[in-house]
């Protein structure tokens, strides 16, 4: 063989190698574009993940004459609103309200459960699935109507049109949101961020201006960089076997997102530490000895001077973390458990956006669609903070070119 | 006399820095101490007599051949061997492409397309676990069941040792791909220049010297690698399918790794259940341990060859 088919081969599978790694990156983002994208819309964001169920009355109980121009679904004239089916992401036949015309009886319902609910007006909006009818229809019988009967839209529409008088409805909330688990995911990256921030800078600091060679400095580094090397499920064991007392103080019984936030707080040090430092050390030498030669202390050199000059490094730190609380799983399986919770309180359990798709998935039904509409937030967040990083990291470099 | 004391205190003022950001330093580098420590702590505990939900044999736990929640037979014996298996099979696939697709961005590619695939590896690292474990889940599972019925096998649902190789190979790519840039970037040029000076063409001069001479840096992407290959935890468990005895050596089968049996079942346990993570815990960072310490003594020698 000549050498110029045998320099040809092997290139083409250098060629053929990077093209591996594209198809990885693409089909992982082709997977979860095709699957998820089409539940990425503002009620995915907006809704509770658990979907209540209300059995609720009409005030107004009078039927009337109501128009709908943009109605796509079946639109009742004489109740003013309009159904569509729809199949949820369990692959259920569901019943959905489409629109709710102005001055329609369904604008105002109230709730029927005996207890403290009964009486109190139900906002019942677009996108409330409903589950039962019950009606008097025009010849004065009471019938029932509605997905328990295996009625579609139109079928609904056709009962409702017929009824006199409706008795009760048994309606249900949209549920599969992430609100809950979007205010949770917030809530660690403030309270990891608070702890990590100071100790993560304050050591940088310490290892860049003030450590000499000294068997101890080097003792202190070697710890903070094998940190980096522990893999992130032994951080949950620690949490919960270290840090939890530390919960305990603010009223946490079990695992909590304060617990969640605490062990992220450890998991970002190296990260912090590593972005301020590579920062402190591009600021001039000749910055520190003016400040100095001006009569300032070391610490007003440091607070004054050099810590204003690596802001751009505090940040790049910040960005970094940010994207790792988002990604982290395995951590915070163990301190913040995997129930999804609605209104995440600070000492409770919570799921971030990760841990969510983790809960349900381990189910015995994985909801793959959901998954990966979670999928396509957390890779879109993390891509921007990435793009942003290697902006930040450019100015910084020609800061003091 | 004003002067004088307004210098002292400044100077009070500077030291109470000065031990603020020791301590913090000292701080920071204390939390791997007080991890292990705890862990260990907490670990060993079950094997101790006295322990409240029963003592634990420590041999048959480190020898067992079954992991039972249900009737509390914990043997981590199989399960470490399942761990090493995937963990190097996965480095094994993983390794030649990512050396190969680093030679490739830094010495073939266009400036352009190396600029590109750069980035490309870049976006695959800051995929987090949770997404590669969906998309194992998805799409990996249903690779594995096709080409497991070409095979004649049946498999359970997909989920396999071949499922978990091929997405740890996926998932430590990125890794090793960045750190064999560097080390190839970091290569002499005069010696590729000799080697082209002697009739050597670019090829065989990328292959025979600058991979030769980068190998130390390629080797240390690997060990970084295959400790990602260890640690990783959910995106695993997804495909593991959590196998109660072993080991496990048939691709299409189910397997069970250190980190999987660490989260299987945690959500309903108490007791001797969870205390024995711990345990499995310690067998984990045993067992990185001494692959980075084989690994490091393997890389030294390679180096001392050259």
């Amino acid at each position: 063989m000549s050498r110029q088919v045998k320099d040809n081969i092997l290139n083409g599978i250098t060629y053929l190698c990077a093209f591996l790694g594209v198809l990885f990156l693409g089909s992982i983002l082709v997977y979860v574009l095709t699957n998820g994208l089409k539940l990425i819309n503002w009620d995915l964001i907006k809704n509770d993940y658990w979907s209540q169920n209300y059995l609720v009355a009409v005030t107004d109980n009078e039927p009337k004459e109501f128009t709908c121009d943009s109605c796509n679904g079946y639109f009742s004239t004489k109740w003013g609103v309009s159904f569509t089916d729809e199949v949820t992401s369990h692959k259920e036949n569901v019943i959905t309200i489409e629109y709710i015309a102005p001055g329609s009886p369904f604008e105002n319902l109230t709730s029927l459960t005996a207890g403290d609910m009964y009486g109190t007006t139900i906002p019942v909006d677009e996108g409330y699935m409903i589950e039962k009818l019950d009606y008097i229809d025009s010849q004065g019988n009471a019938a029932i109507g509605g997905k328990i009967l295996k009625q579609d839209a139109k079928a609904l529409q056709e009962s409702l049109d017929d009824a006199s008088e409706i008795t009760s409805i048994y309606i249900q909330s949209p549920g599969e949101g992430i609100r809950g688990s979007l205010i949770a995911t917030l809530y660690l990256i403030l309270i990891s961020l608070v702890i990590s921030l100071p100790i993560g800078i304050a050591s940088a600091i310490y290892l860049n201006e003030y450590a000499d060679k000294s068997k101890m400095n080097r003792l202190i580094r070697q710890g903070i960089e094998t940190l980096t090397g522990v893999p992130s499920i032994v951080y949950g064991l620690m949490g919960v076997s270290v840090l939890f007392p530390v919960t305990t103080v603010f009223g946490a019984t079990g695992t909590s997102i304060l617990l969640g936030g605490l062990t992220m707080a450890i998991i970002l040090l190296p990260t912090i530490i590593r972005s301020v430092e590579e920062a402190l050390i591009v600021v001039p030498q000749s910055l520190r000895d003016a400040s100095l030669s001006l009569g300032a202390t070391k610490s007003q050199t440091i607070f004054k001077v050099v810590l204003p000059c690596c802001m751009n490094g505090i940040l790049t730190g910040v960005l970094l973390s940010i994207g790792r609380v988002i990604g982290e799983s395995a951590a915070l399986i163990y301190t913040m458990g995997t129930f999804i919770s609605d209104n995440p309180v600070v000492n409770g359990p919570a799921t971030s956006l990760s841990l969510m798709i983790w809960s349900f998935m381990s189910a015995e039904q994985p909801n793959f669609e959901l998954a990966c509409a979670i999928s396509i937030i957390i890779l879109a967040v993390v891509l921007v903070l990435n793009i942003i990083v290697k902006i930040v990291g450019k100015k910084l470099s020609k800061n003091f070119v | 006399m004003i002067n004088a004391s307004k210098e002292k205190k400044n100077k009070i003022i500077d030291n109470i820095f000065k031990f603020f950001f020791l301590a913090m330093a000292i701080l920071s580098s204390s939390f791997i101490v007080i991890l292990v420590l705890f862990i260990f702590m907490k670990g060993i505990s079950p094997f101790l007599p006295g322990y409240e939900f029963g003592q634990v044999d420590i041999i048959s736990f480190l020898f067992g051949t079954t992991y039972r929640q249900d009737q509390g037979i914990y043997g981590v014996g199989f399960i470490v061997i399942n761990t090493i298996i995937s963990a190097f099979a996965s480095l094994l696939l993983s390794f030649p492409i990512s050396v190969l697709c680093a030679l490739f961005i830094v010495k073939i590619a266009p400036k352009k397309i190396g600029e590109i695939m750069k980035s490309v590896v870049e976006l695959l690292a800051s995929v987090p676990s949770i997404v590669y474990g969906v998309f194992a889940s998805g799409v990996i599972v249903i690779f594995v069941k096709w080409l497991a019925s070409i095979f004649g096998v049946t498999t359970a649902g997909g989920s396999s040792l071949l499922a978990v190789i091929i997405l740890l190979a996926i998932m430590i790519f990125p890794t090793i791909t960045s750190m064999s840039i560097t080390a190839i970037q970091a290569v002499d040029k005069d010696l590729e220049h000799a080697s082209l000076a002697l009739g050597a063409t670019k090829t065989q001069t990328n292959f025979k010297v600058v991979l030769t001479s980068a190998k130390s840096g390629i080797f240390a992407g690997a060990i970084l690698g295959i400790g990602r290959a260890f640690g990783e935890a959910t995106a695993v468990s997804m495909v593991a399918g959590n196998k109660l005895f072993g080991p496990t050596f048939d691709l299409f089968d189910i397997t069970r790794t250190l980190t999987s049996t660490m989260l299987a079942g945690l959500k309903e346990t108490s007791g001797l259940d969870y205390d024995i993570r711990f345990s499995v815990g310690i067998v984990l960072l045993f067992v990185i341990f001494f692959s980075n310490w084989l690994l490091n003594l393997l890389k030294d020698r390679i180096g001392k060859n050259s």
